[in-house]
């Protein structure tokens, strides 16, 4: 059991007291700015990245995973008492959650969202610690050219295969693209469309496109066509404690939507979306009481919230052991990595043991963390919930334009945040998917990278790339994935 | 057949011209490449490429019937009021008023107008309230990152006040 001795290890990184201190800070802020409406989980981690610049990497990695779990958590949060999901993962809770808080049972939808997180985070940790080291070995035999098809395979899943049109997912991927051209070339020191401007030397910073793309762009979207609207706040009436008959219903929930959760989460399959609205057709099926869906049941609920949590731990396999982020969030989490020098990988965990291990060590405390202080702390959030929106977004945009300005003290730091926030208005306003630019800004340098390697190798052959096994068989499904569902659907017409 | 939309022509033809951008800035780039072969303009040029097309493929959609399943060009239909240009403006204002302030008036001042003119854009009309929060929020969060995280940030006008922290 290499695994557990590592993991074990990897407890005593976790559990020292400033390592405990940073994980505790995280899932509080995390929390915090999670339940923020409007705030969903990746704006939540780009606008925390400043904080950390000056912590050691260990401390700061903990502190984003208490962040990154926390962001989600308080997400469900005002998805429940708010009804206006944050992000797609949360539509499924918002079905039943918003239902049960108008019903007055806001409480016991709360507590099964938090047990059922940790249960599902939990378990989904579980899982990662003993997948992970399989995946290592085998990422150990990759070279350049099979993480190269990998890359492409993760870019068409997150952009062609899912969303609402082909086309515009990959549009966004490819704006996302050329911004990670924009800067030093890392194999030739060559200058790319930087124009001569030092700022754009360094490249476009992760931070400042999240930031612009889902802050700035979010409030000239909400300021032009939802300030002058009103909402409804569900008030938490009565107990939060659950009934015996909502366990006797959660449980099953729980585990089933961990085992749908996870699987999605390591694959990429853009996120949550899919896992969670999965979770809530298999619920419904198979519940007791498929009448009470859609009017509140607790399964709806329960379910859909294990599902998102399982999720969200499946994505750190690929992130930590590959080092491909499968989803925004992620993308800015390995932005968060690159900051200290650091690449996730197979060689982090040979490398960075300590680092890695503590990490994954300090997810089972973040759990257990996130689960002592949200049921207690409910009060408080409701509190953040009533923070009326002008208020709001002026206090997002403070931050927004600190991370931005912070990079370089410079103004055109904070030109360019603009400019991104008018390209997330027009891609909000126009239904063009904000997620595979961020994570063509962060992916695309790490491929050309490997595709250059991979041809340094083979001498200039292309046909490297087919001829090494893994390699293929990864072109193979990424062309199967673009090309079956297109002809299923001709067949259809027909 | 439907109108055609000019916001879905105009950013079609946006798509195509960056793409074009990107070629030509590319056909200027080196290429020679080493023992790969490949130079740092292989890339830019399939991305540049990838761009042309995919602008190509949006204004096929745009022309011919309108981006396919895209949302409802009605405000009501998504839920939402009409473009509100004055609340659009007040955030641009601000941002831009920000950007200004920043290098010489310092962060705190920049940050207190930001705030006011972003809590304008979303309908408050209760300023002083506004530049008291904006002025409580930026004075904590300059505190905050110059004292204690040792992240610099301009004082500006308010470095006699501040005790010369930050530059």
């Amino acid at each position: 059991m290499e695994a557990f001795e590592a993991l074990m290890a990897g407890f005593g990184v976790a559990l020292k007291p400033i390592n405990l201190l940073w994980g505790f800070i995280g899932v509080t802020l995390g929390t915090f700015i999670g339940v923020l409406p409007g705030v969903g989980p990746a704006l939540t981690v780009a606008m925390l990245l400043p904080l950390t610049a000056k912590l050691d990497p260990t401390g700061a990695l903990i502190m984003f995973a208490g962040i990154y779990y926390g962001a989600m958590f308080g997400g469900s949060t005002t998805t429940i008492l708010l009804n206006t999901p944050g992000e797609s993962a949360s539509i499924a809770t918002a079905l039943e959650g918003n239902r049960m808080a108008k019903a007055g049972r806001a409480g016991p939808a709360l507590a099964t969202a938090a047990i059922g997180s940790f249960v599902a985070g939990s378990i989904a940790t579980v899982l990662l610690t003993l997948l992970a080291p399989v995946v290592v070995d085998l990422a150990l035999k990759f070279g350049p050219a099979e993480y190269f098809s990998l890359m492409v395979f993760a870019f068409i899943t997150v952009s062609a295969v899912l969303g609402s049109s082909t086309v515009r997912g990959l549009t966004s991927l490819f704006i996302g693209l050329f911004f990670g051209l924009i800067g030093i070339d890392s194999q030739t020191g060559q200058p790319r469309f930087a124009f001569g401007v030092a700022e754009l030397l360094d490249g476009v910073d992760v931070v400042v496109l999240a930031v612009g793309l889902f802050a700035v762009g979010e409030a000239l979207y909400v300021a032009a066509y939802q300030s002058r609207l009103t909402e409804t706040i569900e008030k938490v009436k009565g107990s939060i404690m659950m009934s015996a008959e909502d366990w006797q219903r959660s449980w099953p929930a729980w585990l089933r939507a961990t085992a749908i959760g996870f699987p999605f989460g390591t694959i990429p399959a853009g996120g949550a979306e899919i896992p969670t609205f999965l979770s809530y057709t298999v619920e419904k099926k198979l519940s007791r009481h498929p009448e009470q869906f859609g009017h509140g049941a607790i399964e709806g609920v329960a379910g859909p919230e294990a599902a998102n949590n399982a999720s969200a731990t499946g994505v750190l396999v690929p992130l930590l052991t590959l080092g491909i982020p499968t989803s925004a969030t992620a993308a800015i989490l390995l932005g968060a990595f690159q900051n200290y020098g650091l690449q996730p990988g197979p060689q982090l965990f040979q490398a960075q043991a300590d680092l890695v291990w503590g990490l994954i060590a300090s997810l089972y405390v973040g759990n257990v963390i996130l689960l002592i202080l949200n049921l207690p702390l409910i009060g408080i959030w409701v509190k953040v919930l009533r923070i009326p929106k002008d208020i709001l977004y002026a206090g997002i945009l403070v931050f927004a334009t600190l991370g931005a300005y912070s990079l370089h003290q410079s103004w055109v730091d904070l030109l360019t945040l603009y400019v991104f926030g008018l390209l997330g208005f027009a891609m909000r306003r126009w239904d063009i998917p904000v997620g595979p630019a961020v994570i063509g800004l962060i992916l695309g340098p790490l491929a050309e990278t490997q595709f250059r390697r991979a041809l340094s190798i083979s001498q200039g052959d292309a046909t490297v790339f087919f001829t090494q096994p893994i390699s293929a068989a990864f072109l193979a499904t990424t062309a199967a994935l673009v090309i079956v569902p297109w002809v299923v659907r001709r067949l259809r017409r027909r | 057949m439907r109108r055609l939309n000019a916001a879905e022509v105009a950013l079609s033809l946006g798509v195509l011209a960056l793409g074009l951008g990107v070629a030509g800035v590319t056909a200027g780039l080196p290429s020679e490449g080493g023992y790969s072969g490949i130079g740092p303009n292989f890339i830019p040029g399939v991305v540049g490429a990838g761009i042309i097309l995919l602008g190509a493929w949006l204004s096929f959609e745009a022309f011919s019937g309108g981006w396919r399943g895209a949302a409802p060009d009605d405000a009501r239909e998504r839920g939402e009021h009409d473009f509100h240009a004055a609340a659009f403006g007040w955030i641009t204002a601000g941002l831009f008023a920000h950007m200004a302030l920043i290098v010489w008036a310092g962060f705190v001042i920049a940050g207190v107008v930001l705030f006011a003119c972003i809590a304008r854009g979303f309908g408050s009309v209760r300023v002083a309230r506004d530049v008291a929060l904006g002025l409580v929020l930026s004075l904590g969060v300059f505190v905050f990152f110059v004292k204690l995280l040792n992240v610099n940030l301009p004082a500006g006008w308010l470095a006699p006040l501040l005790g010369g922290a930050g530059i």
